[in-house]
Formats: structure tokens, C-alpha cells, sequence
């Protein structure tokens, strides 16, 4: 059921925000579920709490779409249990990150455009 | 013991996940279940460091909710796979019987689970409807959740022991009531029955110390074996070991876990040091663990027991309790039997002590049965009266879920006529009354979690075992069973009702109901709640008849003032106050006491009434030759100083109480009680006979008084023969002289007010003497009723929740009556009915109602509240008053209810109400 060949960035755009914000959390290095949870969690101020069933089979979906995959190091060994999964993203996910990014970006800039939107200044040392 | 009780229960709550995780597809669960258990874990970890309980209730919310989403949708993609991967391989020779089936499991599932979603989705859509449903189950579920754990922890749970059910405990039956030594040897050396036989006594002791308050406290004096009969071992340390149960052993003790923390601080370096006991210093040998606690949950030492063989006490003296080992394959009859047969070879064999009217009969009880003997009336009283709470709201909820099947016919009947079969429509209403009771059981575990915390902050002082009251995992299957009961049980009615819908007419009706239908579910809707009001008379008349008895109690005469009376107990170094030291101490004592301003009169006395109770003497009357304590009468010693009558406002009837004058040396004196007057005395004056108590140290004495009876150990007790002895010649003619004695005080003001004061001339007098169990006599009062006012209240409380529900449901049902009838009320008031008639009309149906729900209920009520005559003081079960009055209740409510729906009825408009059919 898996297609034989990763398909292009733009066929996956847009992506639903769940995925993305997963796929964005894993974007610094590799995560747990728990971990991707609480990142999750915290940069929507606490507004997207994600539970097992909905995390876990988004993460099978991504990782169906050779979006992200199991990592099989372990970054902290000694705390850790066998159970424990991590997961980092592909190099094919990290470019449907920047390609989703891009993309919200260029609609912000369009709504700013609009005046819908006052545009924020640049702050220092921001990405 | 916390940390043990946390890891216990993370493994219940992970167990009952992991069990959950099962509802997902076999091919996601394979792959992810571990880590979503070690998700779950985390998130466990992270509820308990934040929020305790709601945070916990709150994680079991979203977990649920998240299964139900996904689950349905993980077994969807399996069933979708499947056909996939079928179709693939349809050329393949053979089909994996495994694959087979997964999918039937699969598609079994995901319609379960979309039933679920359906009754979902029909709770969000009325969530007026919802919302009352909820409340009503939580609060029948969490009530019962509630007194489950109670009854769990304080019945069901095995006592800390070894093989509870094999010890028993050995006493006598009335007079001897306990066991005295040369009996308890003759006991242990001879029994077969009884494998292992110790004896044990409790005390109250001062325990002293340098830089430390000296402080009351109980001990028990344990005999050889004591620990070992009930499997206890010590935390530190070790057990008593023979050479300290001989005459001149070293002098040790073992610490309760309390008092080892209390004094030491918890410090493991503890043994091998000393505490001092009523002046002598003793080494700990031992600390127990935090859960022993026998004989009762206040001893905080325990001391070995020295039995001098050469001169074992009187045979006479029965003042210890024997616990037991029961031999292999022996019973408690068997060990009842032979114990008897050695009570009468006694009786023959010492004539002198024992009187064949007042035979030695042995009582072997299981100690389970002893614990808890005085408990389990009540807390079966509490569980019937909060399942019947639990009958009601299932009714209620039927009810509601019978009306609302009414408006829900269309939809059922569309269903029908899409091909649902009628099993799978029935399964969707059940499943919608399962989710109904799992929200409400939910709500209910909340309900309990807060009443759970409520009992043991609440409960009274001598309900057994309150630290055993948790929540535990058999409290949690209770619950879900009760849940799920509940679910079946109100869901059962209308699933079947939905059913039985014929499509085709319900479509063609436009999904209104017939007259004839709404007949037939009026007269089904009736008798539930017919069934409601009996339960909830029943449940009434119980609350009722414990509220009579509490109040008869309350009405009690006491024979004495309770009112603005402080008490205490004083207790100055026994070593110090012996003979003639002691009278002097507290007639300074009262002295001073009786000048603190505020004070109206201060009395010192040895046994303070209902609080305690004091063991029977033999004693000699009017002068007759000193005889056996088999042919002896018996009577209840008491030290008072002079004025204790007229400070307890104890009348005088006849003669005088004591003065100043009855000191040491004067002529020896005795005031007896109306009941000791009777017994002895019974057709002339008592003033001028003598009394003697039976033994060589002790002089006859003079009765010069007789004052009224008062209430003694308790309130119920029968009370006892009683004479009193001036303290200053207790050494001449009461044979003891109390050292601790207590303080009887009364005020002009609040009693409380002048604590300050007596701790001051206490300590100025006697610096070593604690002081304890400071109270008023209201108070003593109040706490020996502790228990059953308790009770009563919760019974209260569960008869006026049944009551409140009864009413929601007639209301319901009276006002669903008022809404069918519109047509009808109609035509009346158009045809020139009054307002008033119409209102009559519907309060007279309501009434009916109530009035057969009252009658089936006091039958019930009759039959119910005989089952716990027990609890009942001086109130028959069939209590016409009692009865009479919950009629009346019941009616006030039945009208309330009505009235509601009736003004509606009164306020309908006949133009519209006609023209609307």
C-alpha cells in the first residue's frame, strides 16, 4: 500500500495543522510522543493537547508518507525504556515542513497585503 | 505506606488502559500500543504531580474521549487494509484464517464503537436532557461508590493480621465479663482447641521525660505469645522475649509506630533507649509497624506481662482479655465447648468464688466479629439506604429516558425502515443508556473521590479502621459493575419499548404518538414512579426512625447537669500520691480551682460518669459475716470529694452528701445510689445500714445519703449498683485510692474560658502531672453518641436525596400528564372551569399518585425497618409517629411537585390548546 517512489513536496501542501505542528516539533531533533505532546502543548499555549490514539496514528500516517521516522538511537540512555519510541523527521518531511512554511508565509504576507493584518516588525535574532 | 499505595494504584490505572488499548485494531496496537502505554504513564506521572484527583478524573476524560474517537477509525483502516490485502491476494491459494478474523472483530467493533458515537452525539444534542440524566446517576452511583468504600475498608478488607479468621478472643459472659489470672494459666495450659492462648490488659499510664510535657497515654500489658498469636512482627527490633516475662526481668517496652514518631521522631536509633514510665525508665526492645494496632488503635506502648506464679491474683479478679490461635482443624464452636466444659469444672472446683446463680460461661469470638460486631449494623443500614438512592435514580432516569423515547420515535423508525434489525436497534438505545451511566458513574467516582475524604475527616472516634478507606481497585470494579448494572437496568424499558415500533405506522403518524400509546406509557410511567415514592418512604422511614432514637437518647435523663461542666483528668506520679498523699492534693487542688472567677463549684472524682465505666466489687451488707464471693453481693465503687454531688447537680434524696468533715480518721462513711438502695434496702431506710467491700483491709462503713442514679459507661448500659466513697478515706474503706482522678468544674461562662487557669494551679502543684482529655460534659456527651449521630445524619442526608429524586420524578411525570391532557384542560376551561378546578384536577392526580406510592411504601417500610430493630432505642419498627410523619413529608413534596405543572395547566390558553390538535 505504500507508494513505491516519495512523491514531490508540493503534492502533500497543504498540510492539516496537526501534522504540521508534529512534523515542526521534531524540526530541532529527534522526540518522543510524550515529548512531541508537551512541545505541542506548549507553543499553543496549551490549546492542542494531543491524546495517544489521535498522536499516534497521525504518526503512523506521516510516517506512511516517509514524512518521519523511528529513530533507533537513544539520546539519554540510562533513563530511558526499551518502550520508548523516537521519532526524526525524513529529509523528504523536513523539506514538506519548509514548503508548508513557506507557504503560510507567503499568506501572511498576502493578508498583511490586505491590511487584514498589521505586519510585525522584525524582531532581532529571529529566525 | 504512601508510596506503596501510589505504585499500587499506577498499576490499576495503567492495567485498566493497557485493557482499554485493545478497543484499536490488532495491526496499531502491535505497533504502537507500547509506547501509548508509555505515553499513558507519563501523562499519569505528570497528573499526579499537579492536580491529585481532578487532575487524574480529568486524564481519564481525554484518554476515554481519545479512544473513542480513534479507535472506531484505527479499526475502520484495518477492515479497509484487509480488503485491500483480500483483493490482492484472491488468487492465493489459501486465505490466512487470522486475517479472516481480524476482520470480524474489526467490523464487530467499529459498529459498537459507532453505536458509541451515535449516543455521543444524541447527549450533545439535548444537553438539558443530558445534564439531568448525569447528575441524577452521579449522584446515586457516587453515594454508593462512597459507602462501598466504606463498608470495604472497614468490613471487607482483612484485618493486618495473619490469618484473621483462625484468632479468636476469649472473655466471659456477664458478671465476670474478663478473665482473671489463675483462670487464663488453667486456660493455656489445658485447651486443645486453642493452639496458642495469651493474655493482655490495657492501662493509662504518664509517660515522662525530661523537657517534655508529661503526657497521658494507653498501654497494653501483653502476655507470652501475644505478637506471635496474631503474626505481627516488629518494624525495629524485635518481640518480648521469655526472661523479660519473668518477676525481675529487665524492664523493657515495644513502641506503636505513632508514639515512635511522636517521641523519637522516627529515629531507627531508638532501641536501646528509655522511656519513662510513671517514673521508671524502661528500654525499647521494639517499634511496630504503622498498621498494628491491637488491642485498639490509642495503645501506643506495649509492656510485657509478669505473672508471679507463687501468688497468682484472686481467681476472683477477672481483669484481663485472651486472644487465641485456633489449632488446626478446630472451630470456634469446638474451642467454645471445651473452654465451657473447663468454666463449670472451675465452678465446682472453687465453689467459694463462683455463684451457681451467676454461672463462668466462656465466649469465643472471632475477632473480625469483634472488630466490627458494633459497626456492621450500621454500615449495612448506610448501604441499603444509598442502594435504594441508587434504585430511585434509575427509575427517575427510565423515566426520562421513556419520555424522551417518545420525541426519539421517528428517528428510531427511520432506522428501521433503513434495515436496522430490530437486536441492532435495541443495542443502539442500550448502548446510549451504558454511555449515559458511564458519564454518570464517571461523575460519580468524583462524587465518591470528595465523599471518600469527607467519611474519614468526618467519621467518629470509634468507627474501627478509618485509615483503611480508600478508593481501591475493588472499589473501582464496584463501580464500574454498578455502573454498567445501572446502564442495563434503566436502559432495559425503553430499548424494549423502542423496539417493538411498527416503522411503518410511527412514519405514517409523523412520529407523534397515539392516545392509545401515550395511555399505555403514562400507565408505565406511573408505576415507576409509584415504585420511586415506595422506595423512597421506605428509605425515609428508616432515616425517620433513627432520628427518634437518636432524639430518645438525646432525652435521655442523665441524672446529672451537662451543661457548662468541664472536665479533666489529672494525674500526678502514682509513686508520690500513694495512701493518704492523694485526698490532700485534690482538696488543694479544688480549692484553688473553685477560686478562679467564673467558677460556681469544683468536685474531683475517680470515674467520670458516661464517659466511664468501673468493674463490680463484692461487697458485705449490714453487718453480715464475711462470706465467699460466690454468695456475695456486688457493687460499683466510686471516690468522689466532698461537694462532687452538688457540682453535677446530683440530687440528694434522702440523708446528705459528703463534706469537708468525712475526712481521714472521722467515722467512715458511704452515700449510695436509688438502684443500690432498692437491692438492698427495698422496703425501709438505707441511712444507718453499713456496707463493707469483701476483703480483709477494708472497714465497714455508714450509708449516710442516697442520691438519684446516673448514667454510667455509655448510655445504654444498665445501671449498676452504686456506691460512693469520700476520697479521703478511700485507703479505710474503698480499698484503692485513685491517684488520677478527674476534675469536675462548673462555670458561670464558658467553660472553655478558664483552661488556662487550671493548667496553671495544676502545674504550679504538681509540675509531673499530665493532663488530659480536657472536655466539656457536652462534649463527653455528644462523643459517646459520636457514632450514631453520624450514621443517623448520613441516613438523613440519603433519605432526603431519595426524597428530592421521588419528587423530580413525579414532577416529570405530572407534568408530562398536564402536557398530554392539553387538549382536554382545553375544552374544560372553555366549557367554564375555573382556574382553580383545573388546578385541583391536576394536584388530585399528582396526589393519587403519591398517595399509592405512600401506601406500597409503608409496607415495604414495616417489613425494612424491622431488619434493623437493633440500631432502634425505645422506637418500635412500625413507629406510628414516625410513620405518620413521613406520610407527611411525602405529601408536602407530592404537592410541591404538582403544583408546578398545575399552575401550567391553569395558564393554558383554550383557543390555542384547541386549535393546536
Amino acid at each position: 500500500m505504500s507508494p513505491s517512489r516519495p512523491p514531490a513536496p508540493q503534492d502533500l501542501l497543504p498540510l492539516r495543522a496537526v501534522d504540521f505542528l508534529i512534523l515542526l516539533m521534531l524540526a530541532p531533533g529527534e522526540r518522543h510522543g510524550y515529548g512531541i505532546m508537551q512541545d505541542v502543548a506548549a507553543h499553543t499555549e496549551g490549546r492542542l493537547e494531543l491524546e495517544a490514539g489521535s498522536l499516534y496514528r497521525t504518526i503512523r500516517r506521516l510516517s506512511r508518507q516517509h514524512l518521519l521516522e523511528e529513530s533507533s538511537r537513544r539520546p539519554v540512555a540510562d533513563r530511558d525504556d526499551d518502550r520508548r519510541r523516537y521519532y526524526r523527521l525524513t529529509p523528504l518531511g523536513r523539506r514538506v515542513v519548509a514548503a508548508e512554511a513557506a507557504r503560510l508565509r507567503a499568506l501572511v504576507r498576502l493578508a498583511e497585503a490586505a491590511r487584514v493584518l498589521v505586519p510585525e516588525p522584525a524582531r532581532q535574532g529571529a529566525p | 505506606m504512601t508510596e506503596f499505595h501510589r505504585t499500587k494504584a499506577r498499576d490499576a490505572h495503567e492495567r485498566v488502559y493497557r485493557l482499554l488499548l485493545r478497543l484499536h485494531a490488532r495491526s496499531f496496537r502491535d505497533e504502537f500500543g507500547d509506547a501509548m502505554v508509555e505515553f499513558f504513564r507519563d501523562r499519569l506521572a505528570a497528573a499526579r504531580t499537579t492536580g491529585g484527583q481532578r487532575a487524574l478524573l480529568r486524564l481519564w476524560g481525554r484518554s476515554l474521549g481519545d479512544l473513542l474517537r480513534h479507535a472506531p477509525a484505527s479499526r475502520l483502516e484495518a477492515l479497509r487494509a484487509a480488503y485491500t490485502d483480500r483483493r490482492d491476494r484472491r488468487d492465493a491459494a489459501r486465505r490466512s484464517p487470522r486475517i479472516h478474523h481480524a476482520r470480524r472483530e474489526d467490523r464487530m467493533i467499529a459498529s459498537i464503537l459507532q453505536d458509541l458515537r451515535y449516543a455521543l452525539r444524541a447527549l450533545r444534542r439535548t444537553p438539558a436532557f443530558s445534564a439531568t440524566v448525569l447528575v441524577t446517576l452521579a449522584l446515586g452511583i457516587g453515594a454508593n461508590v462512597a459507602i462501598f468504600s466504606v463498608v470495604h475498608g472497614v468490613l471487607l478488607k482483612r484485618l493486618p493480621y495473619e490469618d484473621p479468621d483462625r484468632i479468636v478472643h476469649v472473655a466471659h459472659q456477664e458478671p465476670g465479663t474478663l478473665v482473671s489470672e489463675p483462670e487464663f494459666v488453667d486456660y493455656r495450659r489445658d485447651a486443645k482447641a486453642i493452639e496458642r492462648l495469651a493474655a493482655y490488659r490495657s492501662a493509662t499510664v504518664s509517660l515522662t521525660g525530661t523537657n517534655v510535657e508529661p503526657e497521658r497515654i494507653t498501654l497494653a500489658t501483653v502476655s507470652e505469645g501475644f505478637f506471635d498469636i496474631l503474626g505481627a512482627r516488629p518494624l525495629l527490633g524485635r518481640p518480648f522475649i521469655a526472661e523479660e516475662e519473668q518477676q525481675r526481668g529487665p524492664r523493657v517496652a515495644i513502641l506503636s509506630y505513632g508514639l515512635w514518631q511522636r517521641r523519637f521522631g522516627g529515629d531507627s536509633a531508638v532501641i536501646g533507649r528509655d522511656v519513662v514510665l510513671q517514673g521508671t525508665p524502661r528500654t525499647v526492645v521494639g517499634v511496630m509497624p504503622a498498621r498494628f494496632a491491637f488491642p485498639s488503635p490509642d495503645i501506643a506502648l506495649w509492656l510485657p506481662m509478669r505473672l508471679n506464679y507463687d501468688t497468682l491474683w484472686t481467681r476472683n479478679n477477672h481483669y484481663l482479655e485472651m486472644i487465641g490461635r485456633l489449632a488446626p482443624g478446630m472451630t470456634v464452636t469446638q474451642a467454645s465447648l471445651e473452654l465451657n466444659g473447663m468454666a463449670r469444672r472451675f465452678m465446682t472446683d472453687f465453689p467459694e468464688v463462683y455463684s451457681p446463680d451467676q454461672p463462668l460461661v466462656a465466649v469465643v469470638t472471632p475477632l473480625p466479629d469483634l472488630v466490627l460486631a458494633r459497626t456492621r449494623p450500621y454500615l449495612t443500614a448506610m448501604f441499603g439506604a444509598v442502594a435504594f438512592v441508587l434504585l430511585i435514580a434509575c427509575v427517575n432516569v427510565a423515566n426520562l429516558l421513556l419520555a424522551r423515547g417518545e420525541t426519539r420515535r421517528r428517528e428510531l423508525a427511520i432506522r428501521t425502515a433503513m434495515g436496522a434489525s430490530r437486536a441492532r436497534v435495541v443495542r443502539q438505545v442500550l448502548t446510549e443508556s451504558v454511555v449515559f451511566a458511564l458519564g454518570g458513574g464517571i461523575l460519580g467516582l468524583g462524587i465518591a473521590l470528595g465523599g471518600v475524604r469527607a467519611v474519614r475527616a468526618l467519621a467518629p472516634a470509634d468507627l474501627p479502621r478509618v485509615e483503611e478507606i480508600t478508593v481501591a481497585p475493588l472499589v473501582l470494579a464496584f463501580a464500574l459493575a454498578v455502573t454498567l448494572g445501572t446502564g442495563l437496568l434503566f436502559g432495559v424499558v425503553p430499548a424494549l419499548r423502542g423496539a417493538r415500533e411498527d416503522a411503518a405506522e410511527s412514519l405514517k403518524e409523523g412520529g407523534k404518538t397515539s392516545s392509545g400509546q401515550a395511555r399505555g406509557l403514562g400507565r408505565a410511567r406511573r408505576a415507576l414512579v409509584v415504585a420511586e415514592l415506595a422506595l423512597a418512604v421506605v428509605t425515609l422511614a428508616g432515616a425517620g426512625l433513627m432520628i427518634r432514637s437518636l432524639w430518645k437518647l438525646q432525652a435521655l435523663d442523665l441524672g446529672f447537669r451537662t451543661e457548662r461542666l468541664l472536665t479533666m483528668r489529672v494525674a500526678p506520679p502514682e509513686a508520690q500520691y500513694t495512701g493518704g498523699r492523694a485526698a490532700p492534693f485534690y482538696e488543694t487542688l479544688v480549692e484553688r480551682v473553685r477560686a478562679i472567677p467564673g467558677v460556681q463549684g469544683a468536685a474531683a472524682v475517680y470515674e467520670l460518669p458516661v464517659a466511664d465505666g468501673n468493674s463490680m466489687w463484692s461487697i458485705l451488707v449490714n453487718g453480715a459475716p464475711m462470706g465467699t464471693v460466690a454468695n456475695s453481693p456486688a457493687a460499683m465503687p466510686q471516690t468522689v470529694s466532698p461537694g462532687y454531688f452538688e457540682v453535677m447537680g446530683i440530687t440528694v434524696l434522702q440523708g446528705r452528701g459528703f463534706t469537708a468533715a468525712d475526712r481521714a480518721g472521722a467515722p467512715l462513711t458511704v452515700v449510695i445510689n436509688e438502684t443500690m438502695a432498692r437491692e438492698h434496702w427495698p422496703d425501709r431506710s438505707p441511712l444507718g445500714g453499713t456496707i463493707k467491700m469483701l476483703n480483709e483491709q477494708s472497714q465497714w462503713a455508714t450509708v449516710v445519703g442516697v442520691v438519684r442514679d446516673v448514667r454510667s459507661n455509655g448510655f445504654l448500659g444498665r445501671i449498676p449498683p452504686t456506691m460512693y466513697f469520700p476520697h479521703a478515706q478511700a485507703g479505710q474503706s474503698a480499698y484503692y485510692v485513685p491517684s488520677a482522678m478527674s476534675l469536675a468544674i462548673r462555670t458561670r461562662g464558658e467553660p472553655e474560658g478558664i483552661i488556662p487557669a487550671v493548667r496553671r494551679i495544676i502545674r504550679e502543684l504538681e509540675p509531673a502531672a499530665p493532663i488530659s482529655r480536657i472536655r466539656t460534659m457536652d462534649q463527653v456527651v455528644a462523643e459517646s453518641v459520636a457514632s450514631r449521630r453520624f450514621t443517623t445524619q448520613l441516613l438523613a442526608g440519603f433519605a432526603a436525596l431519595a426524597l428530592l429524586l421521588a419528587g423530580v420524578g413525579l414532577y416529570g411525570v405530572v407534568s408530562y400528564a398536564v402536557t398530554q391532557r392539553r387538549f382536554e384542560i382545553g375544552v374544560r376551561l372553555a366549557l367554564g372551569a375555573s382556574q382553580r378546578q383545573v388546578i385541583g384536577l391536576v394536584l388530585r392526580e399528582g396526589l393519587r399518585t403519591a398517595a399509592i406510592g405512600a401506601v406500597t411504601g409503608l409496607a415495604g417500610a414495616i417489613a425494612v425497618t424491622r431488619l434493623m430493630r437493633s440500631l432502634f432505642v425505645d422506637v418500635q419498627p412500625a413507629d406510628p409517629i414516625t410513620l405518620a410523619s413521613v406520610v407527611g413529608i411525602l405529601v408536602v413534596v407530592a404537592l410541591v411537585a404538582s403544583l408546578v405543572p398545575a399552575r401550567r395547566a391553569s395558564a393554558v390558553d383554550p383557543m390555542r390548546a384547541l386549535r393546536a390538535e
